[in-house]
């Protein structure tokens, strides 16, 4: 009888350990961002509310859910592009378009800024995050071996061919978590033939056809000449960060984790934009914008209002940076490092357009098998896997658009 | 057992049946009510969490989802007919039927050879506790080991560059050819050793007398395996088939974990498959009828088991 | 029985026995040979949780560690780092209450379907037990909508409420068979008595389900410990996982952490059941042999 009554004891405690969750009603923002979750501490803590970070591919069926139940978080993070017109469509995301004229008046945001978070001309998020898809380079490599930051496809060719036959990798790729198949395809791509790029979003240009093809021949090249490094890694970031790799083609918000990593900018870290492969093509930048979004109810609650604001002021802009070391296109905030600093004014000489990234400006029922079919001719670098990579995609993408 | 206390010492042709008849009803009425109480608590449970969402997810696999407002719409047959078409489906069936197929052969084989081996042997305890040791790790944590070990710069690569004396860097979990026959690997390594144990117990119920007289005339030890001990122990064989043949249609854990950088993770099998449709890609009808048709083989398996099952019994009385 | 000695083919037997030594001996080694095949993935875990992760990068994988030091760190590292520390917690949680109510509510069940007579038993059977038949894929698009309607999802009680439901049909099976064969002379002279039948199934019946309870509960707690779908499914908040979850999601999106400390989760997250096979071997092996019958 002693061990039932303990038992039931243990139980009791437990249930009601399980029912003790903290009560107190604060903004909630909820998010997929759970790799930052030092400094979203740190923001939760400035701009008082509260935050619940979740898997990627949870949330996206969290939320979905959660709106077709009427019930969406009060903030909440999501996607440019695609996603987020889809999401816009449920009608239950404010337009926060007074927001940003009052900021763009204040010289806080650009319009180009605002047209990566609108649909059809309506804004309907604030950058968490605006980060261009750069170069990071090991300068310590380059200067050892007389190179500087190529300004042409050919500078760049011959820094990695000077690179390789000196035994040093030049670019730095891997198919880790199964997204990044498609960074070094929609660079190539954009570098070679920015018009057709667009064109894949749209279903106008096949992948299967010889847009796509000059591509794969590109990056085959590269690979038959061994300027890669084995895909296969899980520690990519550490890796190029330990001097495995010369170059590394990601996103701005890499930065803090490289520096994290024991690079510092300035001595073994740079970066610069990677040249056009077409000279005759106006140059750009591939931008990623991660957006915040508000819920209509949340837009009529001032204290709701009050966080979304704090995100878009250049307070909350500086907390963010110096948390997190992230840039989110605020102008009168501080740059969060030399490497964003350095990309902004470059991007200002040069004149860089913005180009929606591949993974937002894909359809979103498309990633994951586009995606795979990516990786897959990482892996297994041939002129046979890249065109069964190019049919293969190509059939998922004829096969969504005639369904639309 | 309800006898009629008060039995009035009457004429038996004048007795009323039916009053004994509706006292007896009463009685298990009452029984009934008394079960159900007993029985309440499991019933609403196990309707409510298990029976109504299996039948809620048939619904679902017959409509369509609209993306953020719901499933709202009639599909009829349209999802199946999707699936039909999909070559990942065909893809990760055929990936499943080899998972099955491994499954119905190799932890049989595999325990009973170990089983027969060890019996009777001084360690046979050790070793029984030794091969069953990696059950006692979580499906999850098996995986994760095992991912490593199967790294390009992992454990098994580094062991056969010693024998081939030269950096052997295979992506076993990274190549379409090998990732399927290294989690199988990996599986097997963890279930054998439930094989094995029911197996031995199965053994340690075949009778010594027959064992001993084929031995005494000289039977060698296949002999006596093949013509005394395998036809006494097939009960048990079919148990440990079917039960391994179960797991294999739905083995999810050690895939997910293993082939987290496989680009094809999707087609690594139906339960994967069905994943990644409902909450990657939040196809959640399609994904139903994944589901389904994953039921229905199920389904259909244990169906099999229970036919088997019976004729065993029958042959072996 | 008179044998003749003498004609006793002594060469025969002697080679027979020289036979089945020799079988014996190669069964042996061949034995030691799968065993340490077998042993060689726990060597492999056990090293490397016992290296610091420059000391891993360092050797080879199966070099002897330099001491046991880094193991603290790296546990402690999968504690904190990887939050494995709320799942372990979690986990305790969801095993405990969901395997012990859901054997103690099998039991009720079982008691009522053995030890009553009335139509329609078999139904009520067939019902609970259908919840074991079908695979887990066809629960969680409907689970997953029905939480989030009603709240549940990502939740202890929703997690707890899952698990215990899971847990009841096959209890009910096993405790069934059980409480038929047990004999109901005992019941007879408590109703007798005019003792209620609720008193009865708690001051008779229960107490003598003592032993398959503890083999049932702790095979349904290792299964609720092991579960790793439901909880990726039911829940997304790191609070609220269960230990499972939490490692599959630390392998996935921290991959910046060193392999030890993967490793040192992993070893964390099979603690339990390694410890109860050790300590309760013979309860484990009964909750096998209840589980293949």
């Amino acid at each position: 009888m002693k061990n039932w009554k303990l038992g039931t004891a243990a139980c009791a405690l437990a249930l009601s350990a399980a029912m003790t969750v903290s009560a107190e009603a604060q903004v909630l923002m909820a998010h997929d961002k759970d790799f930052w979750r030092d400094g979203m501490d740190v923001m939760a803590e400035a701009g008082n509310f509260e935050h619940t970070g979740y898997v990627t591919e949870q949330y996206r069926a969290f939320l979905q859910s959660s709106m077709s139940a009427n019930n969406p978080p009060d903030i909440f993070t999501w996607w440019t592009g695609n996603a987020l017109a889809d999401i816009v469509a449920s009608g239950q995301v404010a337009d926060v378009g007074e927001l940003w004229d009052e900021r763009i008046a204040a010289g806080e945001f650009s319009e180009g800024t605002r047209d990566l978070f609108s649909v059809d001309g309506v804004t309907y998020g604030i950058p968490m995050l605006l980060a261009r898809w750069v170069v990071f380079y090991n300068m310590e490599m380059f200067e050892e071996h007389g190179l500087s930051e190529p300004t042409t496809w050919d500078e760049l060719e011959q820094a990695a061919e000077t690179l390789h036959a000196a035994g040093i990798t030049p670019f730095h790729a891997t198919v880790q978590d199964g997204w990044r198949g498609f960074i070094w395809f929609s660079e190539i791509m954009i570098r070679q033939n920015v018009e057709a790029y667009h064109g894949l979003h749209d279903g106008s240009v096949p992948y299967d056809g010889p847009e796509v093809q000059a591509v794969f021949d590109q990056w085959l090249e590269w690979y038959e000449a061994g300027y890669f490094s084995d895909p296969r890694s899980n520690e990519e970031v550490e890796e190029f960060a330990r001097g495995e790799a010369a170059m590394y083609l990601m996103g701005e918000w890499a930065t803090g984790t490289l520096l994290e990593n024991g690079m510092t900018i300035g001595e073994d870290l740079g970066v610069f934009i990677m040249p056009n492969a077409n000279p005759s093509q106006a140059p750009g930048v591939i931008v990623e914008g991660a957006p915040i979004l508000i819920s209509q109810e949340a837009w009529e609650n001032p204290e709701a209002r009050r966080v979304y604001e704090f995100w878009a002021s250049t307070d909350g802009a500086n907390v963010w940076a110096e948390a997190q070391s992230l840039y989110t296109g605020n102008l009168s905030a501080t740059a969060p490092n030399a490497i964003i600093q350095e990309i902004s004014s470059d991007i200002e000489a040069g004149g860089h357009t913005a180009i929606t990234r591949w993974w937002e400006a894909v359809p979103s029922d498309l990633q994951g098998d586009i995606v795979a079919e990516l990786s897959s001719f990482m892996l297994d670098p041939t002129p046979e896997t890249a065109a069964e990579a190019m049919a293969n995609m190509q059939a998922f993408n004829a096969d969504y658009w005639a369904d639309q | 057992m309800t006898s009629p206390h008060n039995m009035p010492d009457a004429d038996l042709q004048q007795l009323d049946f039916s009053r004994y008849a509706e006292q007896e009803r009463r009685e298990r009425r009452r029984s009934m009510w008394t079960a159900l109480g007993f029985m309440s608590p499991a019933i609403i449970l196990v309707s409510f969490f298990l029976l109504y969402p299996v039948a809620y997810n048939v619904y679902i696999s017959f409509t369509r989802w609209r993306r953020f407002t719901g499933f709202d719409e009639w599909g009829g047959l349209s999802q199946y007919q999707r699936l039909l078409g999909n070559p990942n489906f065909s893809e990760a069936m055929a990936n499943t039927i080899i998972w099955v197929g491994v499954s119905l052969v190799l932890p049989v084989a595999i325990g009973l050879f170990i089983a027969v081996m060890l019996r009777g042997q001084k360690m046979e305890e050790t070793a029984k506790s030794i091969f069953f040791l990696p059950r006692v790790l979580a499906p999850t944590a098996a995986g994760v080991m095992w991912f490593y070990v199967y790294a390009p710069d992992g454990v098994l690569n580094s062991i056969l560059s010693f024998f081939t004396a030269e950096p052997v860097t295979i992506g076993w979990l990274y190549n379409e050819s090998t990732v399927t026959p290294s989690i199988i690997v990996a599986y097997l390594w963890q279930t054998v050793g439930l094989a094995m144990v029911l197996l031995l117990l199965g053994l340690a119920a075949v009778p010594k007398d027959p064992l001993e007289a084929a031995s005494v005339e000289g039977a060698t030890r296949w002999q006596i395996f093949r013509h005394v001990t395998l036809p006494l122990l097939l009960p048990t064989i079919l148990v440990v088939v079917i039960l391994s043949v179960l797991a294999g249609f739905t083995v999810f854990d050690h895939i997910w974990v293993m082939a987290r950088d496989f680009p094809g993770k999707r087609t690594l099998s139906l339960t994967v498959y069905m994943y990644v449709e409902a909450f990657d890609r939040s196809s959640w009808a399609y994904a139903s009828a994944i589901a389904v048709v994953l039921g229905v083989i199920v389904l259909s398996v244990t169906w099999l088991q229970v036919i088997l099952q019976d004729r065993i019994d029958r042959m072996t009385k | 029985m008179a044998v003749d000695l003498t004609t006793l083919d002594y060469g025969v037997i002697a080679r027979d026995e020289a036979r089945r030594n020799r079988e014996n001996r190669g069964v042996f080694v061949l034995m030691m040979v799968l065993s340490i095949v077998w042993l060689a993935p726990f060597y492999y875990l056990i090293v490397s949780v016992l290296k610091s992760p420059a000391e891993y990068v360092a050797s080879h994988p199966l070099a002897l560690p330099s001491g046991i030091m880094p193991l603290f760190a790296n546990v402690t590292d999968a504690w904190v780092e990887a939050r494995m520390g709320f799942g372990v917690l979690n986990s305790l949680l969801y095993g405990v209450v969901g395997a012990g109510v859901a054997v103690f509510i099998a039991i009720m069940a079982a008691h009522g379907l053995a030890r009553y007579r009335f139509s329609g038993r078999t139904f009520w059977f067939m019902l609970i037990f259908a919840g074991t038949i079908f695979p887990f894929q066809m629960y969680l698009i409907p689970l997953f909508f029905t939480y989030l309607e009603l709240g549940l999802l990502d939740t202890r009680i929703g997690m707890i409420l899952f698990y215990t439901a899971i847990c009841i049909p096959f209890p009910v099976l096993v405790m069934r068979n059980y409480l038929t064969q047990m004999s109901s002379e005992m019941d007879e002279a408590a109703r007798m008595d005019g003792c209620s039948e609720f008193r009865l199934f708690f001051s008779i019946i229960l107490p003598n389900c003592k032993g398959p309870f503890i083999a049932l509960f702790l095979l349904q707690f290792t299964w609720i410990w092991n579960d790793l779908i439901f909880s990726t499914v039911l829940t997304q908040r790191v609070e609220v996982r269960s230990v499972m979850s939490t490692l599959q999601v630390f392998q996935g999106a921290y991959a910046d952490v060193s392999q030890t400390v993967v490793m040192a989760a992993s070893l964390l997250a099979s603690l339990p059941t390694i410890l109860l096979f050790f300590v309760l071997r013979r309860h484990f092996m009964q909750g096998l042999q209840v589980s293949s019958g």
